[in-house]
This record gives structure tokens, C-alpha cells and sequence, in this order.
């Protein structure tokens, strides 16, 4: 429904696309005056990443005195909703400061390049050294900065200590997925608990997530689909083995993995670093009994880091006051304070690599085993190799769910499965 | 012989009726126990089929979440107004095509017909831009005006309203009533199914309306139902006692104003459909 719409939308500007040519002029980017900033600006987020911004705002007004935020909070598929139709009618009813998911950001800037600010523009190029590459690799478009970068997700293993003892396996032996295999057989067979929980038909997770530490994507670096790659073929062989070998918990959507989570239905979940906020907060029951490992590699000697999800800022270009939007931005991303507030409050993983000294991330957490397991995500946070990301992520994303589901549920060889998902999104995006 | 045919001929339909009836109420009580329970029960198969304990907390944390007492009167203020002004123009609208002959009733009508056709995601954006030239957004009126004349219930009330005789009307006039006598004394008390119809897809349109209210409202106090429950879907968890217990709540209005005027429901829907 929420796909059929948003495409009427862009089919709406396709058609009227012509209208509104007088106008275009004034939408230009750039500082009108630099020297004031004040005024009122609004801010659009979703769930706790809306409560830190709101947190935020008042060591923000402490240095900008003059200038009022208020934050909007809506569910994320309703402000894209509304983001959409703002967009779509040039400006009219947006808010200033718009929150976005790194996935989103190359479809939005690509539909309406004119919508938002261009960040280096407005000077936020000298923070580029604060963030990592990979993450700085997602907000860029075109050589600018348009999104300026806030939490990541730095991918490891969270596995069950208690379950892995009673088993008798070490979670330091593994190192590569076969050993990973290996140690699911063994927790299966001594305990009847599956290794892993994968939503088959509907998230390809942990094969974007194998593709990522192979420093790849859906996309080669010449940004061109590349679903058949040698990359692709071991990360879906290796899925395809996990299942094989009865060590996959086939669960529905995001509720399913938690459920996973807390029911300890699975003794091992590979995600992203913010899953720690959701372990904490939904199995306090489980306290001492977590703790993490990074992605097992593929080859000896193959990289371990990966990264699933992460959000950024972005400044709308039809904001009556640019000044003072760019200003809370930049504030926001690159204030330590702020951004540990954040992160020790929701556990939303900053980019912001000066935060890393904080002890609030390289202390032991009693939660998870005594172990500084937020220092484990901070050091790799460099190391994640940088991969291409385009518009049509979310169309490959879901392509390939259903490449995963063909494979695992009804059989079809892994080549043959990924031929056609390829095929398929060639012409899915053809325009 | 033929008696006991008939017997089983019975039993057979409501053995039939009774899976429809379940069929179509599970869900129903589904959700109303789902209100009772804590979020991490809910899902457990097989479904849960007694009340829990958890209705307090539920709604303790939906309360946290939201100022419930405030979305609810936001959509009853809006579904009531929105009813009574749209009943009330449609109606009109609906006699004057009925019953009035003038220059170009015909071609008028055809036209409000052909706005029955076109989807409203078509209209979303230009509207939109109305709403915020003239600075309406996050108001009453954006929700209430824009789709104040319902080109259905128009449709509706004609249909109806033809099969009035005329010297009824003529009867009126001669006694000496105007037309505005005429309309409100004679038309609408012999329109009750129609109108109470007519009230009650309006209210449920508006009640049940997601997509424009949420394109146009920003402010938490300012939600109507649909919009506040729609947030309390978070990126990183969802808590469906919550939504459960506040899908009740929103039930219950609905629920109440449409046993009110299910009598004449039928009838009114049914209204036009012989004499066309």
C-alpha cells in the first residue's frame, strides 16, 4: 500500500513536473547572513532517536540562545510518508531538520536533489576526519555531504554464555563461519537450541551482513548490480549450510527475532551494535549471560567487521532558516556530550569517533558477561571495509530475501537463485 | 416429511452461520484479550484465549505513551462535527438533484459522480498545498473541510430522495410551507434510514481515516486515533499490548454509534436500490 503510494507520488511529479519553474530560483543553498542565527526550527525523528534529539536541545541553546527547536516524533514509515508529499510539493509543510536512515538517504537525494542542503556547502567538511570512512561513504552524494552522520550499527555475534558453556563449546575457537557451524551442531546436539534466528522470506540480513565483511555489496564499485559475484555465492552457500544443517530459526520480522532473543530460542543472534539497547531493555532476566564475538570470516585471515543500519541528519533546502537548522545539525553530530546522551540512554551507536575515549564505552558492562563489549564495536568501527550503497538498496535488499527463501525453503541451487534475482532487479530498475 | 427436511435444511445453515460468526469475531476477541496480556505473550501459540492480568499496566504504559483522553476527544470532535455539517450539505445537495430541475443538473451531477472515481492520493498533493497556503495544517478544519461534501452520500440521498413523491411536495407548497419547511419538517424525518445510512459511513470514513490526518497534523496533541496508534509502532519495538488495548478504545465509539443506527442501517443502504 505505502509502496503503491509513494510511487503514485513520484509518477505526480513525473506529470506535473514542469509547473513550478518560476519558483525555482530561490531555493538556492549557501548562508544568506552569516552572522545571526536565531529563529524557530522543527525537527522531524522516530521513537528514542527522537528523545535524544530532544535531550539534546538544551546545551544546544545553551550556545545558540536564540534559536527554538522543537522535535516532531513520528513512526519512521509515516514521516517518510509525509517527508514524501513535502518533498513533492516543494518545501511546503517540511520541517527544518530531518532525520533518515543511511539506507534511505541515496533513494531520497536521488528523487529530489533539489530538497536538500548540500552540507560541505555549508562548511560541515572539516568534520569529515571526526567520522569513519565507511559511514562518511554513506551521507556523500556526488562528492558532498548531504546527511550528516549520526548513530551506526558496527555488526558481532551476541551468543548466550551460559548456553555455550553448557555445551562445552568456546566461543574464542570461533573464528571462521565453518567453526561457527561446527559449534551450532553441537549446541543443537546437546541442547536442542538452534544457532541462529533468519526471517527467510523477508530479510537477508545476515547475508548483507557476510557480503559487508567481504567488502561488498549488492553493487560493485562501479555501481553496477553485481548479485552473482564470488562474494555473493560464498555468503549465500554459507546461509544455505546454516539451514542445511538445521541451525536456523526461521522467525516472522523484527518481533520474532527479539521473542528469539529473550525466549533463548536461539543461542546466538549476528546484528548490529544498537541491538544491545533492545537485549538490555527487553530480557533483563538474561543479565550476565550475554556477551559478544565478531563475524566469524570466511577465509583465515579475512576481515571480521561488518555494519547493519545507522542513521543520519539531514538539513531540508526549503527551510526558512537554514542557518540555524545547520547549526543544531552540526551541533548535534559532533557534540561528544550529546551524542554519549544518546548512547548511554538508548544505546544508539554514535559515529562520532572522538566519543570512544568515553569510559562510558570502554567500561565493562555488568549486563553483558563483564566485558567492555562496547570497546569491542568502537574498535572496529575504523576497520569496517566501505561499501557501495545506491537508490535501489532497498529493491535489492528485498530481491534478495526472496533469492534467500527460494534457496533455503524450496531448494533451488544457490547460482541458478542468484542469476535470477539479478535478472530481476536489472529489470526492475530499468527506467 | 417435509418438516424434518426442513429441520435439517436449518440446522445445516446455522451450522454454517455459526463458523461465519467465529470466523469473523475471533480476531475481535483476539484483540480484546491481546489488551490484557504483556506484549511478549501475545504471539505465543497457540493464541492465548483467556484475559490476562496485564490490562493496568497496558494501559499505564499506553497512557505514557500518548495523552489518550486527548487523541480520543480530537476524534470524536472531528468524526461528530464532519457528520452532523456533512450529513446535513449532502442531504441538501442530494434533494436538490432529486427534486429541483435548473440548467445543467445533469452535467453537474455526472460531475460529482466522476469524483467518486478518482482515487484520493490524486488530490493529496494539491490539497495539500492549499492546507499550508493557507496556513491550516495541524488544525480541525484541514481534516474537517476538504472532504465535506461526500460525493457518495450525495449519491446516496438522490437515489433515495427520487422516490419522494412529488405531490407530497406540491401538497406542501400549496399549503403554504417554504422550501426550508419543506426540507427539514417533511424530507428529512421521511429520510431517517437514508440519513442514519449516511451518518454512519461518514463517521466511520473519517473515524477510520489514517492518510490525511497524518499528512497534516504534526503535533502529538493534535492526533486523531488511527494517527497516535500508527505511532506507537517504534523502529526498535513495538509493544502490542499497548496497541492492542488502544485498538479496543477506538473500537468502542464506533461499536456504540453504530447500534445506535443499525435499524435503519440496512434499510437506508437499501434505500435507493429498487427505483433507481
Amino acid at each position: 500500500m505505502r509502496k503503491w503510494l509513494l510511487s503514485l507520488l513520484v509518477l505526480i511529479v513525473i506529470v506535473s513536473g514542469c509547473s513550478n519553474d518560476a519558483e525555482k530560483g530561490e531555493t538556492g543553498k549557501g548562508i544568506e547572513d552569516p552572522g545571526e542565527v536565531a529563529g524557530k526550527i522543527t525537527v522531524w525523528g522516530w521513537d528514542v532517536a527522537a528523545e535524544t534529539l530532544k535531550l539534546s536541545v538544551d546545551k544546544f541553546k545553551e550556545e545558540y540562545p536564540d534559536v527554538e527547536v522543537e522535535v516532531e516524533d513520528f513512526n519512521s514509515g509515516d514521516l517518510y510518508e509525509k517527508l514524501t508529499v513535502g518533498l513533492v510539493s516543494k518545501g511546503s509543510g517540511m520541517p527544518d531538520v530531518i532525520l533518515m536512515e543511511d539506507e534511505r538517504i541515496p533513494g531520497y537525494v536521488n528523487q529530489f536533489p533539489e530538497g536538500f542542503l548540500n552540507l560541505s556547502e555549508m562548511g560541515y567538511d572539516k568534520h569529515k576526519a571526526l567520522f569513519s570512512e565507511a559511514k562518511l561513504e554513506n551521507v556523500m552524494h556526488e562528492d558532498s555531504i548531504v546527511a550528516a552522520p549520526w548513530d551506526i550499527g558496527p555488526t558481532g555475534v551476541f551468543y548466550r554464555v551460559d548456553l555455550f558453556e553448557e555445551a562445552g563449546v568456546n566461543a574464542e575457537d570461533i573464528v571462521t563461519w565453518d567453526d561457527y557451524v561446527k559449534a551450532g551442531i553441537q549446541i543443537k546436539d546437546k541442547l536442542g537450541i538452534k544457532m541462529l534466528p533468519i526471517d527467510i522470506a523477508k530479510y537477508d540480513g545476515v547475508f548483507s551482513q557476510m557480503m559487508q565483511q567481504q567488502g561488498t555489496s549488492y553493487f560493485n564499485e562501479n555501481d553496477e548490480i553485481d548479485l552473482t559475484s564470488e562474494e555473493a555465492v560464498r555468503s549465500m552457500e554459507m546461509v544455505k549450510k546454516l539451514y542445511d544443517n538445521d541451525l536456523v530459526l526461521n522467525n516472522s520480522g523484527w518481533d520474532g527475532i527479539v521473542t528469539a532473543t529473550v525466549n533463548g530460542e536461539v543461542a546466538t543472534v549476528p546484528y548490529g551494535a544498537w541491538y544491545t539497547g533492545t537485549i538490555m531493555d527487553q530480557a533483563p532476566d538474561l543479565k550476565g549471560k550475554w556477551d559478544m564475538f565478531y563475524l566469524p570470516q570466511f577465509s583465515e585471515g579475512g576481515t571480521r567487521y561488518g555494519n547493519v543500519g545507522g542513521s543520519a541528519i539531514l538539513v531540508s533546502a526549503y527551510s526558512k532558516n537554514k542557518n540555524a537548522a545547520y547549526a543544531f545539525t552540526e551541533f548535534f553530530t559532533t557534540d561528544v556530550d550529546t551524542q554519549l546522551l544518546g548512547f548511554e540512554k538508548y544505546g544508539l551507536f554514535p559515529s562520532l569517533k572522538s566519543t570512544y575515549d568515553s569510559p562510558i564505552l570502554t567500561g565493562n558492562s555488568a549486563y553483558f558477561n563483564n566485558k567492555p563489549i562496547f570497546k569491542n564495536f568502537a574498535d572496529i568501527v575504523s576497520e569496517v571495509p566501505k561499501v557501495n550503497m545506491n537508490k535501489y538498496n532497498a529493491q535489492a535488499s528485498q530481491i534478495m530475501a526472496n533469492a534467500q527463501a527460494s534457496v533455503l525453503l524450496e531448494g533451488t541451487p544457490v547460482q541458478e537463485a542468484l542469476e535470477k534475482a539479478e535478472k530481476q532487479l536489472v529489470n526492475e530498475i530499468r527506467e | 416429511m417435509k418438516n424434518k427436511e426442513n429441520t435439517t435444511r436449518k440446522i445445516n445453515m446455522y451450522v454454517l452461520l455459526l463458523i461465519g460468526v467465529v470466523i469473523s469475531l475471533f480476531p475481535f476477541y483476539w484483540m480484546v484479550v491481546g489488551s490484557t496480556l504483556p506484549s511478549g505473550k501475545i504471539f505465543s501459540v497457540p493464541p492465548k484465549l483467556i484475559p490476562g492480568n496485564h490490562l493496568l499496566e497496558n494501559a499505564k504504559t499506553l497512557n505514557e505513551s500518548l495523552d489518550f483522553a486527548r487523541v480520543m476527544w480530537n476524534s470524536l470532535f472531528i468524526a461528530i462535527i464532519y457528520t452532523v455539517i456533512s450529513v446535513l450539505l449532502c442531504t441538501m445537495a442530494g434533494y436538490a438533484f432529486a427534486k429541483f430541475q435548473f440548467k445543467g443538473k445533469k452535467f453537474l451531477f455526472f460531475l460529482i459522480l466522476c469524483t467518486l472515481m478518482i482515487p484520493f492520493q490524486v488530490t493529496l498533493i494539491p490539497l495539500f498545498e492549499i492546507m499550508v497556503t493557507l496556513d491550516w495544517l495541524n488544525t480541525y478544519q484541514a481534516i474537517i473541510l476538504p472532504s465535506i461534501a461526500s460525493p457518495f452520500a450525495i449519491f446516496l440521498m438522490r437515489q433515495n430522495m427520487i422516490t419522494i413523491p412529488d405531490s407530497m411536495l406540491e401538497a406542501a407548497r400549496i399549503d403554504g410551507a417554504g422550501e426550508f419547511k419543506i426540507f427539514f419538517s417533511i424530507i428529512m424525518p421521511t429520510m431517517k434510514p437514508a440519513l442514519a445510512a449516511v451518518s454512519i459511513f461518514l463517521f466511520m470514513s473519517q473515524w477510520n481515516n489514517l492518510l490525511w490526518p497524518l499528512i497534516t497534523l504534526n503535533s502529538k496533541d493534535m492526533f486523531t486515533l488511527p494517527v497516535a496508534l500508527s505511532s506507537l509502532i517504534g523502529m526498535a519495538r513495538i509493544d502490542y499490548g499497548q496497541v492492542m488495548l488502544g485498538t479496543t478504545l477506538s473500537v468502542i465509539p464506533i461499536l456504540i454509534f453504530f447500534l445506535i443506527f443499525q435499524k435503519n442501517f440496512i434499510a437506508g443502504i437499501l434505500g435507493g436500490s429498487v427505483k433507481g
